[in-house]
C-alpha cells in the first residue's frame, strides 16, 4: 500500500495543474527564508526574537542601546553558523544530484569517487603528524587528490566509462581509507580524538573567515552546475543518447565532476564529513518533484539549505550542548531512505 | 640442640627473603577492582604514561619491563625517561592497533603487572590482557588530586617501596600547599571563572574532572560549575560557543596546542565570536607551554598547580617563581636536576 500511495503522490504532482506544481516549486525555493530566520532565533545565548530584531535593525543605522556582547553572539557566532551550514547543505545536495544523474544511479552521493576518504586523510594528516597544514587546506587539497585520481584511472581512451568511474571511485576510497587507518595507529590518543570528532563533521566552528574561504569555489561549483543543469538529463539517459543529440558526453561529464567535487570538497573541508544529506536531499525532491534536473538543481540547492540549516539547529540547541551534525543528518537519514526505498520503488528512478 | 638453632636460624632466613621472592598482596585501582599482586613486581609493563612516572619516583626502574608506544610528545620527554632509568631506550615497546594493544608482543614480555589507562572495567584492552593472557591488570583512571596521591601509594606497594612512596607523597603535598595555603579562603564568588580549553577547542574539563580540582586550588573556578547542564559534570563536555559566551570567563586556559597560541585566542579571526568574553577582552588567556613540565596528572602536579596559579592569580603569586622551584623539586623526586637531568 505504501508504494501504491508514494507512486500516486508522485504522479499527482506531476499530473497536476502547471499552477499547483509551480506553487509547490515557488514554496521549496523560498524555504530557506523561514529555515533562516528560525534558526536565527535559535540558540543557547539567551537572547528573545525582540531582541534579535533590534539587532538586525542596529546593523541598519537604528541603535537600540544593546551590550555588544549580543551583537557579537548574533553576528559573529550565530549568522556565519547558520550561513555555513545553509552553504554546506546547497553544496552537497547539489553536487549529490548532480553525481546521481552523470552516474544514473540512485545510491550516488557527491562521496562516491573517494572525496570524503581523501578529504579526512587530508583532515588526519594536518591533525596528527603536519600540525603546520591547516587541516581545511590539507582536507581539501586530498579530497581533490582523491577525486582526480579516480577520474583518471577510470579515463581510458579519452573515455569515461560510468561503471569505472564507480568501481575506481571504490578503490580510491580504500586506499584512503587504509592510509588514514595508518595515521590513526601511529597518531597519540589526543590527536585520534580530534581526527574521529572531525570525521563526524560539524559546524561548531564557523567563522566568517571559514565562509569566506569556501564561499568562492562553493559558489562557482553550484554556479557550474546550476547554468548546465539541462544536459544532466541528456547525460542520465546514457552515453550513446548523449552523441546522437550531437552533446559531448565526456566533456560534460568532466566538467560536472569537476564542478560537483571543488564545490563538495570546500564544503567538507570546513565542515568535516556530513552524511546522507547528498543522498536523500537530491531523493526526496526526485521524489515529490520527478527527475527533471531543471527543476531538480535549484531546489536542491534551496531545499539543501533549509534541510542542512534546520539539523544543525538541532545539533546545537536540542539539548543544550554540542553534537556533532553528521550524527543527526545519519540518524534522520537513515530510516528516511529506508522508507524511501520501500515507498516510491528506488526513489523515484524507475 | 644445635639442629634445632639450626633450623630455627634457616626459618628466619627464609621468612626474610619470602618479599624477595613475591608476597601476595591486593590492592585496588582507580576502577575500584582487586588486583592481587606478587610484591614487589619485578616485571612490570606500563601501557599509560602517567603511572610510569610515578613509578619512577618511588620504585626500582628495573622493574620496569616494557612500555606503550603511545608516549604523548615523546621526543620532549626521553632525555628525563633515559636519565632516570638508563635502560629506557632498550626497554621493550608495546604497540597499539586502532586502539587495541599488541597482545603477541605483549605476552612474549611475560610480565607480572600491566598498568594501562581505562575508563571502564569493561574497556577491552583491559579485559583482553587479563582475561585472556591471564595477567594482572592495574587500571588507572585519574579523575581528581586525591587519585593521584592513591597512584603514589599505589606504586609504593607494587614496588615494595611503601616508605619511599610516603615520602614522595609528603614531597608532593608540601609544594601543593605553597599554594593551597593561599588559596584555601577565597570564596567562590571572589575566585576567577576559568575556562579550560582542550585541544579541541570548545572540549573542556567537567564538574567531575581532576582539572576541575586543580582550577580551584590554584585560585580559580571552573566555569562548568555555572552551567546548567548535565553535560557540565561529564568529564570531558562540548561546549557550544554561545553558551559558552553567556558563562563568560575571566581567564581561559589551554591545554597543550600546537596549532593555536593564545594571541590566536585573542586577535586571531577565526576567534572573532570570542571578543566580548572578559577573559579575550582582558588578554587573560594562558597556554600550558610544556606538556612534561606541567602534567597536571604526574607526580608533576604541584608544578602544573604553581604554573594555573601564577595565571590565575597573579597579585597572590607575583613572587613565586616556578624555575627557582624546579630543579629542587626534581631532585627531591627523581634524584636529577633540572633541566640537565644530571643524577645528585
Amino acid at each position: 500500500m505504501k508504494i501504491e500511495y508514494g507512486r500516486r503522490w508522485q504522479i499527482a504532482v506531476h499530473n497536476s495543474s502547471f499552477n499547483y506544481k509551480g506553487m509547490l516549486i515557488g514554496l521549496f525555493l523560498l524555504l530557506p527564508i523561514p529555515a533562516f530566520l528560525i534558526s536565527m532565533m535559535i540558540g543557547t545565548f539567551p537572547l528573545t526574537p525582540g531582541e534579535i530584531v533590534g539587532l538586525m535593525l542596529a546593523r541598519l543605522g537604528m541603535d537600540l542601546g544593546y551590550p555588544s556582547v549580543y551583537e557579537t553572539v548574533i553576528f559573529q557566532v550565530r549568522l556565519p553558523r547558520v550561513l555555513m551550514a545553509m552553504m554546506v547543505g546547497s553544496i552537497l545536495s547539489v553536487s549529490g544530484a548532480a553525481f546521481q544523474g552523470i552516474f544514473r544511479n540512485p545510491l550516488v552521493s557527491p562521496y562516491i569517487l573517494g572525496l570524503s576518504s581523501g578529504a579526512a586523510f587530508g583532515a588526519a594528516l594536518s591533525l596528527g603528524v603536519i600540525h603546520w597544514l591547516p587541516v581545511q587546506i590539507s582536507a581539501f587539497l586530498f579530497s581533490l587528490i582523491a577525486v582526480g585520481a579516480a577520474y583518471f584511472m577510470a579515463t581510458t581512451k579519452g573515455k569515461t566509462p560510468v561503471v569505472s568511474l564507480v568501481l575506481s571511485g571504490v578503490i580510491i576510497s580504500a586506499v584512503f581509507s587504509a592510509l588514514l587507518a595508518i595515521v590513526q595507529i601511529a597518531v597519540d590518543e589526543k590527536s585520534l580524538q580530534s581526527i574521529v570528532f572531525w570525521m563526524m563533521g560539524s559546524m561548531n566552528t564557523a567563522s566568517w573567515s571559514k565562509l569566506e574561504s569556501s564561499l568562492p569555489l562553493a559558489l562557482a561549483g553550484c554556479l557550474g552546475i546550476l547554468i548546465l543543469r539541462w544536459r544532466l538529463n541528456i547525460l542520465a539517459l546514457g552515453d550513446e543518447e548523449a552523441l546522437s543529440v550531437g552533446m559531448n558526453p565526456e566533456k560534460y561529464k568532466a566538467i560536472f565532476v569537476v564542478a560537483a567535487a571543488l564545490a563538495a570538497s570546500s564544503a567538507v573541508a570546513v565542515a568535516g564529513i556530513i552524511g546522507l544529506v547528498g543522498l536523500i536531499v537530491p531523493h526526496m525532491l526526485r521524489m515529490i518533484f520527478g527527475p527533471d534536473h531543471r527543476v531538480l538543481i535549484p531546489l536542491s540547492i534551496t531545499f539543501g539549505a533549509a534541510f542542512m540549516v534546520l539539523v544543525d539547529d538541532l545539533a546545537r540547541a536540542a539539548l543544550g550542548f554540542e553534537i556533532p551534525v553528521g550524527i543527526i543528518t545519519t540518524l534522520i537519514g537513515a530510516p528516511f531512505f529506508a522508507y524511501l526505498l520501500r515507498a516510491t520503488r528506488a526513489g523515484g528512478w524507475e | 640442640m644445635k639442629i634445632a638453632l639450626y633450623l630455627a636460624g634457616m626459618a628466619l632466613c627464609l621468612a626474610l627473603a619470602m618479599p624477595a621472592f613475591g608476597e601476595p598482596v591486593e590492592l585496588t585501582d582507580n576502577l575500584g577492582r582487586t588486583v592481587t599482586i606478587d610484591q614487589p613486581c619485578h616485571k612490570i609493563v606500563f601501557l599509560v604514561e602517567n603511572a610510569l612516572n610515578t613509578y619512577y619516583s618511588v620504585g626500582d626502574p628495573q622493574s620496569v619491563l616494557a612500555v606503550g608506544n603511545n608516549i604523548f610528545k615523546s621526543e620532549l620527554k626521553m632525555p628525563f625517561f633515559e636519565a632516570v632509568d638508563p635502560d629506557f631506550g632498550q626497554k621493550g615497546k608495546i604497540g597499539f592497533e586502532s586502539g587495541l594493544v599488541n597482545l603477541e608482543a605483549l605476552a612474549a614480555e611475560d610480565p607480572d603487572l600491566v598498568v594501562l589507562w581505562a575508563t571502564s572495567p569493561e574497556a577491552e584492552n583491559l579485559k583482553a590482557i587479563n582475561d585472556t593472557l591471564g595477567i594482572p591488570v592495574y587500571a588507572v583512571f585519574v579523575t581528581s588530586i586525591d587519585d593521584m596521591y592513591k597512584q603514589v601509594e599505589d606504586m609504593g606497594i607494587i614496588s615494595g617501596r611503601v616508605e619511599r612512596a610516603s615520602d614522595v607523597e609528603a614531597i608532593m603535598k608540601g609544594y601543593m600547599e605553597e599554594v593551597t595555603s593561599v588559596t584555601d579562603g577565597i570564596p567562590d564568588e571572589e575566585r576567577p571563572k576559568v575556562y579550560w580549553m582542550w585541544t579541541d577547542v570548545l572540549g573542556t574539563t567537567g564538574r567531575n574532572s581532576g582539572f576541575n580540582d586543580i582550577i580551584y586550588q590554584a585560585g580559580g573556578i571552573n566555569v562548568m560549575n555555572y552551567w546548567d547542564n548535565d553535560a557540565s559534570y561529564e568529564e570531558h563536555p562540548p561546549v557550544p560557543l554561545e553558551t559558552l559566551i553567556s558563562l563568560n570567563p575571566d581567564v581561559i586556559y589551554m591545554w597543550y596546542n600546537e596549532n593555536l597560541d593564545p594571541e590566536d585566542v585573542i586577535n586571531g579571526t577565526d576567534f572573532a565570536g570570542w571578543k566580548d568574553i572578559n577573559a579575550v577582552k582582558a588578554g587573560r588567556v594562558y597556554e600550558i607551554e610544556n606538556p612534561f613540565l606541567f602534567d597536571a596528572f604526574s607526580p608533576r602536579m604541584p608544578m602544573a598547580l604553581m604554573h594555573l596559579a601564577k595565571n590565575i592569580q597573579p597579585e597572590l603569586f607575583a613572587d613565586l617563581s616556578i624555575d627557582d622551584k624546579l630543579d629542587g623539586f626534581f631532585v627531591e623526586m627523581y634524584s636529577v636536576h633540572y633541566p640537565e637531568y644530571e643524577h645528585t
